[in-house]
């Protein structure tokens, strides 16, 4: 649905790496790492293998554990979840406010705090930020830690002003290819706290107390094993990749904007499709995606299938409570609900606005001719 | 020109990785078509890979760790089991039993000749919570897995490989990684065949497989690739997965690199004989292995055991302040780690200890000249 623009400039640096012949972290990542950090005015990110490492970092590092829930929205994408499961703990799943907004509902989370209940995990979907103020304070009331899932919301703000993946203990950024910063597969864990980020520092490498690079170096004779660590390293051609990309994030994501206005302003007035979040919201959002909402699941499907027909590929998210592996989780109506007629329509950085011209064009006729009588 | 004059011989690193022209111009490639999700390309990978094996199935990952942990939970293990694990090994071995919530039991090696896991001791190991016993082919050369795979057969559990050393090695003319229910090779950037983070699970049974590639991707009933060709956009999640993907760039560049593996670890035979016969005079030293294990062996690293273990840190650095040689040390043992000795106290590995405390891993790498290799070898002499 998605394919990526790489400029030559990306093409060199990922090559120039190959060249060097060190390709296990090293000076590469660590710059990655710091621009990275240093772009979010926070202390510390660590570059991990995926977002779903760094959830599984984050969540370990602040001390999720077996016999613990956490809170995940129950419209999400399955990495939130499996990596809590990761931690041997529990999510419970938290409905959305609705659809005007389809992050979690923070009154529904305050509902099902309970007494197991350690932390929320908020996605800030299609990178739009979640009420972060109201879930601070639901965290604070409760004693729960924010843990951030920003796979979909690099630079994203809030209603605050403030950078998602900066207001909890730690933010997880996905570096997937689909993503608005893609190196293919990486993640980052983006987070003030020294503690939390010496753990995650420390269990993406197995918890050895020295790295290749060090001892490349000479600063090691042998190492030890502080704790049982996994391998979510990264390496240095996706870190150059991803420093390269840095630099052209923000006009990146400025472009998006002007593409997911684009699309508002020629489906706000199209009967039958109503569109989530408000001007201000997109604004201040990174636009992952663009949702729209049609009255039920049949118009969703068929409006599918004629996209599809016209060589227009959409998506859309299973409600977690659909799917076989999470059964035994009681049943979410307002997610289900919202699950079954949400609709992602096609956007990346290389389309252009003619593109999202033709694609809402092509939803208005279809619109149409469903919103005619039969007969 | 400062750097040349007060270090007058060239650094010799323990490894380093040459890529070539065809290795950027495949990469370039990849990222040209703005593909970089797992595609075509890794599915190219794995079947040259399951090809060069003779197996029937591949799955790339993200790392052997992932491999060895896709595999443990793949052979059913689980909380409440047991698997015994070499100690002599990189902790990952151990690390990813208890990813799938079971208990590693340590066996000891054979000894410092023989530095691999000791079937005796792993006869003696099993008991009613075995599920699964792991082999791993240190620097390349084989484990008896032949052996294992007769004992695990009649013991009804699974044999697993750590493979992560030995692509292109076999045992009696079978590929290393193909004797048991799965093997795990690594493609991390210091290995025989490198990609900087990378793995792979190879197995002949295609339940293992399905396994594997499913819970590579989040248990995903259908992937990015499969939608992009125009699968349909619904999917399930049945069961737990994680995201242990390798991507398109590494995939060419694996598929570029294993085209010359056979010819690298040709290279690598070549300079390890001649290790074994300028090392073989040089008195208080012990090369683990055999002149005749060399030809069936991937040749990752140059082992060499030390008969004096208090000589084992000193020496390696002199090696590198004075001969400005860098070496390394495969491996500490897992079992005498903190984080393992903490778990499992009172674990006593005589013969793994003893290896661990007297190894030293001398430089090889496909491309090492033989002047250098001369060099190392002089430099051991006079330090000795």
């Amino acid at each position: 649905m998605t394919d990526l623009q790489l400029s030559e400039e990306d093409i060199d640096a990922y090559l120039g790496v190959l060249e060097s012949g060190w390709l296990t972290m090293g000076p590469r990542t660590r710059a990655f790492e710091e621009t990275f950090a240093e772009r979010f005015g926070v202390r510390h990110a660590v570059a991990v293998s995926s977002c779903t490492a760094a959830l599984h970092l984050a969540l370990r590092a602040v001390g999720i554990d077996e016999g613990d829930e956490v809170l995940v929205p129950a419209m999400t994408f399955v990495a939130g979840p499996a990596a809590v499961r990761h931690c041997g703990a529990r999510p419970v799943m938290v409905e959305p406010i609705g659809p005007g907004d389809l992050n979690l509902d923070p009154d529904d989370a305050a509902r099902l705090v309970g007494p197991r209940t350690r932390a929320i995990l908020a996605t800030h979907w299609l990178g739009y930020a979640c009420d972060l103020e109201a879930l601070e304070e639901l965290c604070s009331e409760h004693g729960l830690i924010l843990i951030e899932d920003c796979a979909q919301s690099i630079t994203a703000r809030d209603s605050a002003g403030r950078f998602t993946g900066t207001v909890g203990a730690a933010g997880c950024f996905s570096f997937f290819s689909k993503k608005q910063l893609a190196v293919g597969e990486g993640g980052m864990i983006l987070t003030d706290d020294d503690a939390i980020a010496d753990t995650a520092a420390s269990l993406r490498s197995h918890a050895m107390t020295s790295m290749t690079w060090d001892r490349h170096r000479g600063h090691a004779e042998t190492y030890d094993i502080v704790d049982i660590g996994f391998n979510f390293r990264i390496d240095e051609p996706r870190a150059a990749l991803g420093l390269t990309r840095l630099r052209r994030l923000d006009a990146d994501i400025a472009h998006r904007r002007s593409l997911v206005r684009c699309y508002r302003e020629r489906l706000r007035d199209v009967s039958g499709v109503s569109i989530p979040w408000g001007d201000e919201d997109v604004e201040r959002g990174s636009h992952f995606g663009f949702a729209i909402l049609l009255d039920d699941e049949p118009t969703r499907a068929r409006l599918v299938r004629e996209l599809d027909a016209d060589g227009i590929q959409t998506t859309h998210y299973p409600s977690l409570t659909a799917l076989t592996d999470y059964r035994d989780h009681p049943s979410r109506p307002r997610t289900e609900e919202l699950a079954g007629r949400h609709l992602l329509l096609p956007l990346a950085s290389n389309y252009s606005e003619r593109d999202v011209d033709l694609v809402a064009t092509e939803v208005k006729r279809i619109m149409a001719t469903s919103a005619a009588p039969a007969g | 020109m400062g750097a040349i004059e007060t270090s007058p011989e060239r650094f010799i690193p323990v490894f380093d990785l040459e890529v070539t022209r065809e290795d950027l111009d495949a990469v370039a490639e990849t990222l040209r078509s703005g593909w970089l999700t797992m595609g075509p390309r890794t599915i190219a990978f794995e079947t040259e890979f399951a090809r060069s094996l003779d197996c029937s199935y591949a799955v790339a990952v993200s790392s052997c760790t992932a491999a060895l942990h896709l595999a443990y939970l793949a052979a059913g293990v689980g909380p409440g089991d047991e698997v015994i694990v070499p100690s002599y090994t990189m902790a990952a071995t151990a690390a990813a039993a208890l990813y799938a919530g079971a208990t590693p039991v340590f066996a000891d090696i054979v000894g410092v000749e023989q530095p691999v896991i000791d079937v005796a001791h792993v006869e003696a190991l099993i008991g009613p919570r075995t599920r699964a016993v792991v082999a791993m082919h240190f620097g390349g050369y084989a484990a008896a897995v032949d052996e294992l795979a007769d004992l695990c057969a009649a013991r009804g559990i699974s044999l697993l490989e750590d493979a992560a050393h030995s692509p292109m090695a076999t045992l009696g003319g079978r590929h290393l990684g193909t004797f048991g229910l799965a093997g795990a090779f690594s493609f991390f950037s210091n290995k025989v065949l490198a990609a900087g983070e990378g793995g792979l699970l190879a197995t002949d049974d295609a339940r293992v497989a399905a396994f594997a590639r499913s819970r590579r991707s989040h248990a995903m009933t259908r992937g990015s690739w499969d939608r992009h060709e125009g699968a349909s956009e619904d999917y399930d999640v049945p069961g737990l997965g994680f995201n242990y993907r390798i991507d398109e760039p590494r995939a060419a560049l694996l598929l570029s690199r294993l085209r010359r593996l056979e010819n690298d670890v040709a290279r690598r035979r070549v300079l390890t004989s001649r290790y074994r016969r300028l090392l073989q005079d040089i008195p208080g030293l012990i090369v683990p292995f055999t002149d005749e294990m060399v030809a069936t062996s991937s040749c990752y690293v140059m082992p060499v055991m030390l008969a004096e273990l208090s000589r084992q840190s000193a020496l390696r650095i002199a090696l590198r302040e004075q001969h400005q040689i860098q070496t390394s040390l495969f491996y500490p043992a897992v079992h005498e780690f903190t984080a393992y000795r903490a778990r499992y106290p009172g674990v006593s590995l005589p013969k793994t200890e003893l290896a661990a405390r007297s190894e030293v891993t001398l430089p090889l790498y496909s491309h090492m000249t033989e002047d250098d290799q001369d060099r190392v070898v002089a430099a051991l002499a006079e330090e000795l």
